[in-house]
């Protein structure tokens, strides 16, 4: 993220609205210097930064629920609003940013009070349009700056130490995994994990595979199956057989000079009796006919009745047949000419009147569907019922005829052969016994041929319900084979991030502690050397002795390690994002590029600190802002920034007080006022730009 | 041993993935730095079944 520019309205010691502070940002020249003397709003200034982005503040800045210029407060009207708001221009990518935070002071006639603060953000893209931002805002910022690691980035020099101090180090190490890219593995590795449980939850509800005891269950079926048809197949035989024999004994019999006669009888009998079977068998088939294509007939007399009744109505109320038909009427709109002869413009009031009766007129279907019915009914009525009457009782009667005819001839045959089983021939009686026989046999075979027929077609059945079954337990383990593969594949994306978070911290750990101890070495005269430990937190030590032991460092040199793990963060994040491509999967988007907001960062440094500090510093972030107070801006610092300055501003305090010393600074470019007596009886700072 | 070529090294175990996976690991490991600025990132873990299941056929 770069910052472009910020402007302040009525915030703390800013009154009314300053000048936009466009902040130096090019490659050479990334360094901004705000000068201003103690209590000129050095602290407001960075505060500024951080009550736009994230509605933050900075330990040392005091009573933050008193935001609104004091003298803008006195100067208005009881009870009305007076606005403050800091508004923030950066860049991300390719995409500008501008962002506003506003509150509202009242004051009343004992006390003063601030609304809520709201913040508004638009964005342009690259071909310059502003569109106000529907995203959320938080979501927006968090994605540029996280506000986890905005103390790195927006610091209050004279507590940096803070950084490296052991109350802070745990948050600190949070905010520098999530640089590093190790929060995003770990992240990643948790959820996964979730991931894969409900995963397997799923496959549990697939159950046991029951398709195996399907198939077999099946195969099983389609064994006793074959057998059936096989013995379907004999049975036939058989019974060919049978009847072969049965021939042979009447023909034997009708060689008997005394029973010929009575044989010829009973082969013309049986014929006879095959006959009627068949005809009674026709006639079944005609009448289960006539009931399936006929029978819903009379069943029809309700709704028969009903629809004449409507039938009735509707010609009472003259609705059928309309008088007008929908293609009559869009024929007459197309010729654009009525038959009245006016001419029908599309559009016209006539066009319009003629379309309405396209409403009107009767729909050309619906009526022929009524029509259609109409003489179906009739049909119906006058022709299909007693002619279904008709068929049935017709049915029914040869039916009954054939029945009785039969009955006859059974009687007949039934005497036949008590005529033949009583024969005084003992060989006329064997043959009889014979026929009789192979007869029992025929009607045994015939009705195991009716039971396995029956068997086959349960069975046929039963295949083809487990068929379906298979199917669709087929497509339910095919289901439960993707689950598995899903599983098995979140398992070894886990494992393979886990060798990333191991390599993340072996490598990127180990190089970021590497930095931190060059930038440290450069700057410091002792002996010490910062360590990384595992938990990401930052310690110093000295083995001079021959064993690490951890040192009670000062302020400065504190101060020191905490400039240089910022600096080398900032150095590491910058060089993998750019250098290795595949760490864009870890890092933040357009990470590496930060900005550095400080106050007073040479605080509690001597001279030599202060010397490498400030050449370090242009170095280690993409852009500076350094709020400095004229002590600090000594000779080595503005020697050591000199090159890198791009902007420079002065914070002119305006004092209240009668005797107020006047108090200067003198920069290359000239002398600048940093302390003015106030025209009001209110404090207040301005912004000039050094020029 | 060269900090360059260890750096390289850090990434293997998705690069030496099978197509599928590394396009899995990616895009969750996007997922997760899309909503890394919220402490307990809502929808995530159907962000992540949703990649699974659609890179996973």
């Amino acid at each position: 993220m770069k910052l472009l520019s910020i402007q302040l309205h009525n915030f703390r010691q800013f009154y009314g609205t300053t000048p936009e502070l466009v902040l130096a940002a090019s490659a050479n020249h990334n360094v901004t210097i705000v000068h201003g003397n103690n209590g000129a709003g050095k602290t407001g200034l960075l505060n500024a930064f951080t009550w736009v982005l994230y509605e933050k503040f900075s330990a040392a800045f005091s009573s933050p629920e008193s935001l609104v210029n004091k003298r803008a407060l006195a100067e208005a009207e009881v009870g009305a609003p007076v606005e403050c708001w800091v508004e923030l221009g950066c860049e991300h990518g390719t995409t500008q940013y501008r962002m506003r935070r506003t509150c509202r002071g009242y004051r009343s006639e004992t006390e003063i009070s601030q609304g809520k603060s709201e913040l508004s953000l638009q964005h342009a893209g690259e071909d310059g349009r502003w569109l106000i931002s529907d995203k959320h805002l938080d979501d927006v910022i968090g994605r540029i700056l996280p506000v986890s690691l905005h103390q790195y980035f927006f610091f209050d020099g004279e507590r940096i130490e803070q950084i490296v101090r052991s109350n802070k180090k745990s948050e600190i190490a949070e905010a520098t995994k999530a640089l590093l890219g190790v929060e995003v593995v770990t992240r990643s590795i948790r959820h996964l994990g979730e991931a894969r449980k409900t995963l397997e939850k799923e496959l549990e509800r697939f159950g046991d595979p029951e398709t195996q005891k399907l198939v077999q269950k099946k195969q099983t079926l389609e064994t006793e199956l074959e057998k059936l048809t096989e013995r379907q197949g004999q049975i036939e035989t058989e019974i060919e057989h049978h009847q072969t024999l049965r021939q042979e004994v009447a023909h034997k019999l009708r060689e008997f000079e005394a029973v010929r006669e009575v044989q010829k009888r009973r082969d013309d009998l049986e014929a006879q009796q095959q006959a009627l079977r068949d005809a009674l068998e026709q006639s079944r088939v005609r009448l289960k006919s006539a009931i399936s294509t006929q029978g819903y007939t009379v069943l029809l007399t309700n709704a028969i009745a009903q629809f004449r009744e409507l039938d009735k109505d509707l010609k009472e109320r003259d609705i059928l047949p309309a008088k007008v038909k929908q293609p009559f009427v869009l024929e007459l709109l197309n010729r654009k000419r009525c038959i009245c002869g006016t001419e029908l413009e599309e559009g016209s009031e006539h066009y319009h009147h003629v379309e309405s009766y396209l409403a009107k007129a009767g729909l050309v279907d619906v009526e022929e569907s009524f029509y259609y019915l109409r003489n179906h009914v009739d049909n119906i009525v006058d022709r299909q019922v007693p002619k279904f009457w008709e068929t049935v009782d017709g049915e029914q009667q040869k039916m009954g005829d054939v029945r009785q005819t039969l009955s006859g001839i059974e009687t007949a045959l039934d005497n036949i052969r008590d005529q033949l089983r009583s024969s005084p021939s003992e060989d006329i009686r064997n043959l009889e016994k014979r026929h009789e026989e192979i007869d029992g046999k025929i009607q045994s075979l015939n009705r195991e041929q009716g039971e396995t027929s029956q068997k086959i077609k349960d069975r046929e059945k039963q295949v083809e319900e487990l068929r379906r079954q298979i199917e669709k337990h087929q497509a339910t383990e095919e289901r439960q084979a993707q689950t598995q593969r899903r599983v098995a594949a979140t398992e070894q994306a886990i494992a393979r991030l886990k060798q990333v978070q191991e390599n993340v911290d072996l490598v990127f750990r180990a190089d970021l502690e590497r930095r931190v101890q060059e930038i440290f070495q450069r700057i410091v005269v002792v002996p010490y050397l910062p360590r990384l430990t595992e938990k990401y937190e930052l310690n110093l030590i000295e083995k001079t002795t021959g064993q690490e032991r951890a040192v009670p460092a000062s302020t400065g040199e504190n101060q020191v390690l905490s400039l240089s793990f910022i600096g080398a963060i900032i150095d590491r994040v910058r060089d993998w994002s750019r250098k290795d491509r595949q760490s864009q999967w870890l890092m933040p988007p357009d990470a590496g590029n930060y900005p550095m907001v400080m106050d007073s960062p040479f605080g509690s440094l001597d001279e030599t600190y202060r010397r490498q500090v400030a050449r370090s510093l242009p170095s280690l972030a993409n852009q500076l802002v350094v709020l400095v107070s004229k002590t600090q801006w000594r000779g080595e610092v503005a020697q050591e920034m000199h090159d890198y300055i791009g902007r420079q501003y002065v914070l002119v305090y305006h004092s209240p007080k009668q005797d107020v010393e006047s108090d200067f600074v003198d920069l290359e470019e000239g002398r600048y006022p940093l302390v003015k007596p106030s025209s009001s009886d209110f404090e207040w700072t301005e912004i000039i730009e050094v020029e | 041993m060269n900090s360059d070529a260890k750096k390289m090294n850090v990434m293997e175990p998705i690069n030496s993935a099978s197509p599928e996976i590394a396009r899995l690991i990616k895009r969750v490991l996007q997922a997760e730095a899309d909503k890394l600025h919220t402490k307990q990132p809502r929808g995530i873990n159907d962000d992540i079944l949703r990649i699974i299941k659609e890179e996973v056929q």
